[in-house]
């Protein structure tokens, strides 16, 4: 249980952060990322979890 | 974090787990990593205490800062593409494509594991000793970080104290491996061979680079193992409690053995009768075994030195009485 709630958190945490950038985008497919990573020069932040 | 792309992978049936490898018991974990799928760093990890003992938004900050950096030396050829280790995918292990794939069911993480583990004893290549202590404790050879501070030590204790380690240090590598997060700490820590007796530690002091070379007690790589329970077979289907020694003395049991009381019958043991073990039951043997370098329990006893289906011998004491019982101990039903 303490887990789930540790996931939940930070994830939690992790949108609010990054909503101050409206154009952030959380892709869901693992390809579609390293595609535009190399399209943008940019690194990837993957993240693994649980379905909620 | 606009200067990253973010993805979430929350079905790992077609994720590449050789390239992702980690303790399969977190289900968090973050990889900072570039579009060659060369990893900079891990975040995440946990222990016994609590799974979010070592997160915070501050030390994902810093990781995400050293993220970047890596990856502008990256980019300006200071760092090498890693090699790739060898694919590997969920599908690859039989039974969980059985059990799982097959079944159209969510490949969950800790699944990855015990389907792995259960490969292992049927081809006789399981080391419990590694398996079953997966990701040990820093905390056991003195370490306690400063959690928010990502790497920096706030107290130095015992082993790493004695090495040299000071609060204030900066953690930076471990065997000339580069470390950023306890994340890659933790991955690291986990590699190194149980019967290790050494490692070198790199810390930042002042910013300057220090070597310290940790003599590592004998079974540094134990671990509480309550939240793993189900990692490794077979299930005793109880839990018990260790005797103190007074306890031990007062029944006339061992000082040294693995004597306790029995706290709670699994369910399973419940519904199938599995074996007759009450609470309050104090179990002193397993095959005529009393004592064990490793386990201070019999439950740990068995699931350390059987396998799922061996019948075992159970010495215990009910209302003063000694007696013995076999149990044939129990193969895990993976499914929720």
């Amino acid at each position: 249980m303490r887990l789930l709630v540790a996931a939940a958190c930070l994830a939690c945490l992790l949108p609010a952060t990054l909503a101050e950038d409206d154009s952030l985008h959380w892709h869901d497919n693992y390809a579609d990322a390293v595609r535009e990573a190399r399209r943008t020069g940019k690194p990837i932040f993957l993240e693994f979890r649980c379905e909620p | 974090m606009a200067q990253y792309v973010c993805a979430r992978v929350t079905r790992i049936d077609n994720s590449d787990i050789a390239l992702f490898d980690r303790d399969w018991n977190n289900t968090l974990y973050y990889f900072v990593m570039n579009s060659d799928e060369h990893i900079y760093l891990r975040y995440g990890g946990r222990d016994s205490r609590s799974p979010d003992t070592y997160l915070s938004l501050s030390s994902l900050e810093i990781a995400l800062e050293r993220g970047l950096e890596i990856h502008r030396r990256y980019q300006g050829g200071e760092i090498k593409p890693a090699a790739r280790p060898k694919p590997l995918f969920p599908r690859d292990f039989k039974v969980l494509a059985e059990n799982t794939l097959a079944r159209r069911r969510c490949v969950e993480c800790h699944l990855v594991n015990d389907y792995r583990l259960v490969e292992k004893e049927q081809e006789g290549t399981l080391d419990k000793l590694v398996e079953m202590y997966r990701s040990p404790d820093i905390r056991t050879i003195g370490i306690e970080l400063d959690v928010p501070k990502g790497l920096v030590v706030k107290e130095a204790r015992a082993d790493v104290q004695a090495a040299g380690m000071q609060a204030g240090d900066e953690i930076a590598g471990l065997n000339g491996t580069p470390v950023y997060t306890f994340g890659d700490l933790q991955y690291r820590y986990d590699k190194l061979p149980r019967d290790a007796r050494q490692m070198s530690v790199t810390v930042n002091r002042g910013g300057r680079p220090v070597e310290l070379a940790i003599a590592l007690p004998a079974q540094w790589w134990v671990t509480d193992l309550r939240f793993r329970q189900l990692s490794v077979e077979p299930r005793p289907e109880f839990e018990s409690r260790p005797l103190t020694a007074a306890e031990k003395e007062k029944l006339g049991l061992k000082a040294a053995g693995f004597a306790a009381e029995v706290k709670s019958i699994g369910g399973f043991a419940q519904m199938l009768k599995v074996h007759e073990l009450k609470a309050g039951d104090i179990v002193f043997a397993v095959d005529g075994v009393e004592v064990d370098e490793i386990a201070d329990t019999p439950e740990l006893y068995i699931r350390l030195r059987s396998k799922a289906g061996d019948k075992v011998t159970l010495g215990y004491i009910r209302d003063g009485k000694q007696a013995k019982m076999e149990v044939r101990t129990q193969s895990m039903a993976f499914r929720k």
